[in-house]
């Protein structure tokens, strides 16, 4: 029926499913310089102040979380609902999802802060805040049974265990199949994909309650965890679209990744910038609506000074420009153009998270030294990331090459 | 075929019995170079639009348009109805509330673009059109079913019956036909054309009594479908009911409650009257007053609010259980404007048959004559303040007596409306209508104005007073009440704004001039 | 032209690589076109004209009621003071609710590529639509003057000289739910215009001919067409998408824009289309699995599409799970005493058995679908599904009934009876719903056609040729 030539299955050891050495030689370099740049990062931020450092480090770890968060979702979706056409990209989301391990490590500076007990990144963690800020004894005595620093780190340590159980299960798996082709090891996976699902939703959810909302321990929005999903599914998505492009322009999958392949994740692409903004606008509006001070608070801090202009870029530029840039098929259809929005994407969900964080840090912006930090922290942590990305892809193949539906992704092709 | 030589000739359709024969032949037909071909199918062939070089479709660019075009209607709309055409405030929300007008254009966009959608589709395609050629054979009436028909138009510049027959044969098809119009009778039966007409001919019957009802006057009394609507139960005040053992409707205060600024018995303070004063001219009377606020009494508290239930019960009369309310409206309707009144209802059905009288009990009370609160800056900025709240929707924010209330009244010609008083006018000056007059008329009303005593405390009620009295002065003054030191600044500024009255007046002339000349 | 596929086959076990066939039995185009024709064609069967007159006879009841209401007044149901909204509103929320699974799965599915959507989504678009018509009678008798609910539209009028008040998430309403039930009905319409033309082609009696050619505009099967159609599909789908979140988030805004505890939840959005979604897919079982028996299209509406159906109410209904126990946490966490004190009293106070009802039918019967065998024996499934309904019904009325029963002030704090006028009118709305939906059996094609004709070519070529191969 399709007018279009659909290439044929390549060996499994054709060159255009291994990483390009051109790469695999950068990993080395990156690790090492990210981790210098974050250092350099996080001085220069602890420069402005202890908490201005920890809060421009928390923002990058939050990047990079959120990123190896939605490929993991993105696999287990993919698994859930028996996915033909995202086959060629899935390794790619998968060599993300497994960097939940090394950010599992990268986030021990954060738990390490919760030693002090002195407030240097969680408020709830100084003990004297309740007094400075007036609250109630009652509450706050009831507030501190959640917000501990042992129950944290326990809650933290069991968040990790159980997305760095689904990742590295997932992993193995698909690897065990690009040596085996075994069938059943597909229907493995989707059987598992269900309740993984369920598992990652509620750990994500209460992780973004846990880390980012209880930077102003006072305020709650039972909606948080969503939005901070919906951030993490669309950096996902721009990730993979990034990878999959530098891929093929170095060499790898160049017959696989069609056309039709970026149309579909850009159509996803799309779609999650609207899921974001109807997310951020829903709770936005309800909390603006409803108007009472135990929630306006944290936005109305984000209406002042610099934050409201960021607050105002994020409307236009993470919602209203994407969304009409990213609209036409012949965008999507354009692997060069959905990149470059993926690109922008990526940048706008680092102000995201930035205007989410960054204010409950109580120096503003921190000046020169606070933008130099937050942009050395964030460029060093995913330095750190894609060299070990690229690492572990060098070490496996970058798609998964004896999946049974790799044929049906290959003849893709959208309406 | 022989009959069909006869008849205009569409063109020639060929059958197919699947999918890839069909796309088969559909290439040939455009490799052969057919340009005005076409497929029929009974479900969109995947591939064919490639099979037969069909162009893309505009449709995606109209729906974007009219999704564009109601986003800005919904807003546009919102904006101009709720904060331009009639702005009100509502929960405390901006004039123009963007968060939440955004629903109401969100969905209008989403309207509009399915209707761009669904109508433009329609119209591209050339639907609805129910006479077309292609019908005219009875096995084409598969074509919805199972089989696919390939079709080139004779208006194609390569048509040629016999070579499209031949390219047809050598595709697989078993079946080519000649399209020729359709002589089946076109005319639609009689039934139809009834049933039309009863439809729109009983549609219209509601409308046209809706109309005569909403465009001619009736000497009829109002028809009450719902009477207890029209009627309602509930009870007005100082009415009887059969609901609580001690027949009254209105309900005393609850016991061991006590209202708000009851407590406060500053009595000259709280009444706006001399009260020593008031016991050497009515002392029987000052005694209810301070009663009336001293101890609330569920009898007393009843009959609030006390100055008011005071002055209707006070009649020239010196019996106060002689003292009726038909008295005292007349009396106080015989000082016209700027009397003090108790139900504005009263006063109004008084007024006409209103002699002069003996003096009012509102200009026998001896009211205090200055402010009992100390005159500075912060108290007129509070009384400002509170004017602006509470008194500016009427009496307009300079006492000009044509706030929005008032404005709107006039705009929709509202017949019961007696418009505020100018606060600026002559008789409501300090000398003829003492401050304590005024405070009292605040906190208890008159006409149409109901008392605000519930609203605003009593010491607001006497900045407002203050404010009064500086509005007063300031819309009668004149330059040399002003300090010497802003003297200069000031007249300076009004030379300005004369010199440019001046110069709008000028030009308007020079225009008034100008138009005649133009039109001859 | 056609494709033998045993009509036993077990077509939910689907082996990685391969895709499993939609559509079963000796099929060719025609034996489908038979099949869904045949519905509508062959006399009533007494099942249909029994049930046709129960519903028909439960619609003039929701007529007397609504007719009592009118001539008595709003005081004939339990509203009092503090519970203005009562069932009415919970009937509207449950209906609205109903309504969203058409559209979901006409257009959410379809952008998905869910093939399997092809053969149920017609009578679930109907669905929407009468549960639209169900919801949307509710609030409309519900503002006490129903004769006077055209204030509610932004007319010029010369007696109130005055517009709606745009700020109001009520008025909101009025635009969402009239949207919806506008683009369900142009999607619906427009995706039924091929089959009514095979309708037209079919019909021997002239008058149905002229009937079903009005409606059917002359649709010729024209490529050119069928491109532009598809087009305009496609998109309508792309709109209908978001608009199915937006209408159930505009109802949830309802509630969550105001500071009754209970209501002012940032989840309330997500949830609340989660929810609906829920409900809708519940109902549309419920009524499919008895109408495929009766109608004879099991081999259209096969076990594959009553367990991808489950398996979407299982997933919905987890996250109506989640989203219960986050509301649960949130209040505890945020240490606002009223918020607190309203989610301890959904479950311990006097209308603990609504909430435990509500719990038990929304989250934990619809977990029953983790095992195959519950998904694939459709008289289970037609239980659970029950449930789910009566379990989202509930949800409705925990929500509306416990919070506005008890809020800031205890001294108004009442308990909420409902009337013999509340019941009546609750079960009335299901007789205008089956009515219509009776109805639509009978006159239109209740399955698409055209677009279970083109699952069934793909699955032939892809018999035929493989992927990718041509």
């Amino acid at each position: 029926m399709s007018e279009h030539d659909t290439p044929a299955v390549k060996i499994a050891d054709d060159p255009a499913f291994k990483l390009p050495t051109s790469l695999s030689s950068l990993s080395m370099p990156l690790c090492i310089g990210g981790v210098a740049v974050l250092l350099i990062g996080w001085a220069c931020g602890s420069s402005v102040s202890a908490k201005f450092g920890m809060s421009a480090y928390l923002t990058a770890f939050m990047f990079c979380l959120t990123i190896a968060l939605g490929s993991l979702f993105f696999v287990l979706i993919q698994h859930l609902v028996r996915a033909g056409w995202s086959v060629v990209v899935r390794r790619i989301a998968e060599l993300f999802m497994v960097m939940v391990i090394p950010l599992g490590v990268l986030f021990l500076p954060v738990l390490a802060t919760l030693l002090f007990g002195s407030g240097t990144l969680y408020n709830w963690d100084d003990p004297t805040y309740a007094e400075k800020n007036f609250l109630p004894m009652a509450i706050w005595t009831e507030k501190l049974r959640w917000l501990n620093q042992g129950w944290f780190t326990v809650r933290a340590i069991l968040y990790f265990a159980i997305w760095s159980a689904l990742a590295v299960w997932y992993f193995r798996r698909s690897v065990e199949q690009d040596e085996t082709g075994e069938k059943a090891v597909s229907d493995r996976m989707q059987y598992w994909s269900g309740p993984a699902i369920m598992a990652f939703c509620g750990a994500t959810s209460f992780a973004a309650f846990d880390w980012v909302m209880s930077l102003a321990p006072m305020w709650f929005s039972t909606m948080f965890g969503v939005y901070i999903f919906a951030g993490s599914v669309l950096a996902a998505h721009c990730t993979i679209c990034i990878t999959s492009f530098t891929l093929q322009r170095m060499g790898a999958l160049r017959d696989e990744v069609t056309a039709e392949h970026y149309h579909d994740l850009g159509k996803f692409i799309f779609g999650f910038v609207f899921f974001w903004s109807y997310i951020a606008f829903s709770q936005y509006m309800l909390i603006w609506y409803g108007n009472i001070p135990e929630e306006t608070h944290w936005i109305f801090e984000r209406q002042l000074g610099a934050w409201g202009w960021i607050g105002i870029v994020l409307i236009l530029f993470h919602w209203a420009l994407p969304f009409l840039g990213t609209m036409s098929r012949h965008v999507r259809r354009n692997a060069p153009l959905i990149t470059f929005w993926a690109v922008y994407l990526l940048a706008m969900h680092y102000v995201d998270l930035y205007w989410m964080i960054m204010p409950e840090a109580g120096s503003s912006m921190g000046g020169f030294m606070g933008v130099v930090s937050s942009l050395f922290c964030v460029v060093g942590m995913t330095a750190v990331m894609i060299g070990l990305v690229l690492r572990v892809a060098d070490q496996t193949k970058v798609a998964a090459v004896r999946d049974p539906r790799l044929q049906e992704s290959l003849a893709f092709e959208n309406i | 075929m022989s009959e069909n030589n006869e008849k205009k000739v569409h063109g020639i359709v060929a059958e197919y019995t699947s999918v890839d024969s069909l796309l088969n032949a559909c290439r040939r037909v455009r490799d052969a170079g057919y340009k005005k071909t076409d497929a029929f199918a009974p479900f969109a062939v995947h591939g064919i639009d490639k099979a037969l070089g069909i162009k893309p479709t505009v449709l995606p660019w109209i729906v974007f348009g009219c999704g564009a075009v109601g986003a800005v209607v919904g807003l546009a709309m919102q904006i101009w109805m709720n904060s331009i055409d009639y702005p009100y405030i509502i929960s405390g929300k901006p004039m123009i509330s963007l968060p939440a007008f955004i629903p109401v254009a969100y969905e209008l966009t989403i309207l509009f673009a399915a209707f761009g959608a669904f109508f433009g589709m329609w119209a591209l395609n050339g639907l609805p059109r129910f006479s077309n050629p292609i019908f005219t054979d009875p096995r084409f009436d598969r074509v919805t079913d199972d089989r696919f028909f390939l079709y080139i138009d004779s208006k194609d510049e390569q048509f040629d019956e016999a070579g499209i027959r031949q390219l047809f044969g050598d595709t697989g098809t078993d079946y080519i036909q000649t399209v020729v119009d359709d002589d089946s009778s076109s005319k639609v039966p009689k039934g139809f054309f009834v049933a039309w007409a009863v439809v729109i001919g009983l549609s219209v019957i509601p409308v046209l009594v809706v109309l005569k009802m909403r465009l001619t006057n009736s000497n009829l009394p109002r028809f009450h479908v719902f009477f207890d609507m029209d009627f309602s139960p509930s009870k007005d005040a100082q009415q009887t009911t059969t609901l609580f053992a001690d027949g009254r409707a209105m309900r005393p205060d609850v016991a061991g409650t006590v209202a708000r600024g009851d407590m406060l018995i500053d009595m000259d303070f709280m009444t706006g009257i001399d009260m020593e004063a008031l016991t050497q001219v009515d002392a029987r009377r000052a005694e209810r007053l301070v009663r009336s606020f001293a101890e609330p009494s569920p009898q007393q508290a009843a009959e609030q609010p006390p100055v008011a239930a005071e002055d209707e019960k006070v009649a020239p009369e010196d019996d106060p259980a002689a003292t009726d309310a038909a008295a005292t409206p007349a009396a106080e309707a015989a000082e016209n404007n700027d009397s003090q009144g108790e139900g504005s209802d009263e006063a109004e059905t008084a007024k006409p048959a209103a002699p002069v009288a003996e003096p009012s009990v509102m200009d026998t009370t001896p009211w205090l004559t200055e402010n009992p609160l100390e005159l500075n800056k912060e108290l007129l900025e509070r009384g400002q303040t509170y004017f602006g709240i509470y008194c500016s929707v009427c009496h307009g924010l300079n006492g000009g007596g044509n706030g929005l209330v008032n404005r709107r009244a006039q705009k929709i010609l509202a017949t019961k409306w007696i418009p505020p008083s100018k606060l600026n006018q002559s008789t409501l000056a300090q000398d003829v209508y003492p401050d304590g007059k005024m405070f009292n008329t605040i906190s208890n009303g008159i006409r149409k104005m109901p008392g605000y005593a519930a609203q605003i405390t009593t010491r607001d009620r006497w900045a407002i007073v203050a404010y009064v009295r500086a509005l007063q002065q300031s819309q009668n003054a004149s330059i040399d009440e002003v300090p010497a030191a802003e003297q200069e600044a000031i007249l300076k500024q009004q030379a300005e704004v004369k010199k440019q009255l001046e110069e709008q007046a000028a030009a308007e002339a020079a225009q008034a001039a100008a138009k005649p000349t133009e039109k001859e | 032209m056609s494709l033998a596929i045993p009509n036993g086959l077990d077509n939910t076990v689907e082996r990685p690589g391969e895709r499993a066939p939609l559509v079963l039995g000796e099929t060719d185009y025609h034996e489908i076109t038979e099949t869904v024709c045949q519905v509508a064609e062959r006399k009533p069967s007494t099942s249909w004209v029994i049930g046709f007159l129960i519903s028909f006879a439960l619609l003039q009841w929701l007529g007397i009621c609504i007719l009592y209401l009118f001539y008595t007044g709003v005081g004939v149901w339990g509203n009092r003071s503090p519970i203005f909204w009562g069932w009415p509103i919970v009937n509207f929320v449950f209906w609205v609710g109903i309504g969203h699974a058409g559209t979901l799965i006409s257009a959410i599915l379809f952008l998905f590529r869910q093939e399997w959507r092809t053969s149920i989504n017609r009578a679930a678009e109907a669905m929407t639509i009468f549960a639209v018509a169900c919801a949307g009678t509710f609030p409309g008798i519900h503002v006490g003057r129903a004769w006077l609910a055209f204030w509610l539209a932004p007319y010029p009028s010369l007696n109130l000289w005055m517009w709606p008040q745009f700020r109001s998430p009520l008025l909101w309403d009025v635009f969402a739910v009239s949207t919806y039930g506008t683009v369900s009905l142009l999607f619906w319409y427009m995706g039924m215009v091929p089959d009514l033309a095979t309708f037209r082609d079919r019909s021997k009696n002239k008058w149905r001919r002229m009937a079903y050619g009005v409606l059917s505009l002359g649709w010729s099967g024209s490529s050119r067409h069928w491109m532009r159609y598809e087009k305009a599909y496609a998109l309508l789908a792309a709109l209908a998408a978001p608009l199915v979140l937006s209408v159930h988030t505009i109802v949830s805004f309802d509630f969550a824009v105001s500071q009754v505890p209970g209501w002012h939840t940032t989840i309330f959005p997500p949830y609340f289309v989660a929810g609906a979604i829920f409900s809708g897919f519940a109902m549309v079982l419920t009524l499919m699995i008895p109408s495929r028996k009766m109608l004879g299209l099991e081999k259209l509406i096969t076990i594959r599409h009553l367990d991808n159906m489950c398996k979407i109410i299982l997933a919905t209904g987890s996250m109506v799970g989640l989203a219960y126990g986050t509301e649960f946490f949130i209040a505890w966490y945020g240490q606002v005493q009223e918020e607190k004190f309203a989610f301890i009293n959904r479950a311990f106070g006097p209308y603990w058995w609504a909430y435990w009802t509500m719990v038990t039918c929304n989250v934990i019967s619809p977990q029953l679908f983790w095992v195959k065998k519950f998904r694939t024996t459709p008289w289970i499934i037609f239980i659970i599904t029950i449930f789910v309904n009566i379990g989202m019904w509930f949800e409705r009325f925990v929500i509306v009934v416990t919070s506005l029963s008890r809020d800031y002030v205890p001294s108004a704090w009442a308990y909420f009876s409902p009337t013999w006028v509340d019941w009546s009118m609750l079960i009335g709305s299901f007789g205008l719903f089956m009515t219509l939906f009776l109805l639509f059996c009978r006159l239109m094609p209740v399955i698409n056609m055209a677009e279970t004709k083109s699952t069934l070519a793909k699955q032939i070529h892809l018999e035929e040729h493989g992927y990718g191969n041509h």
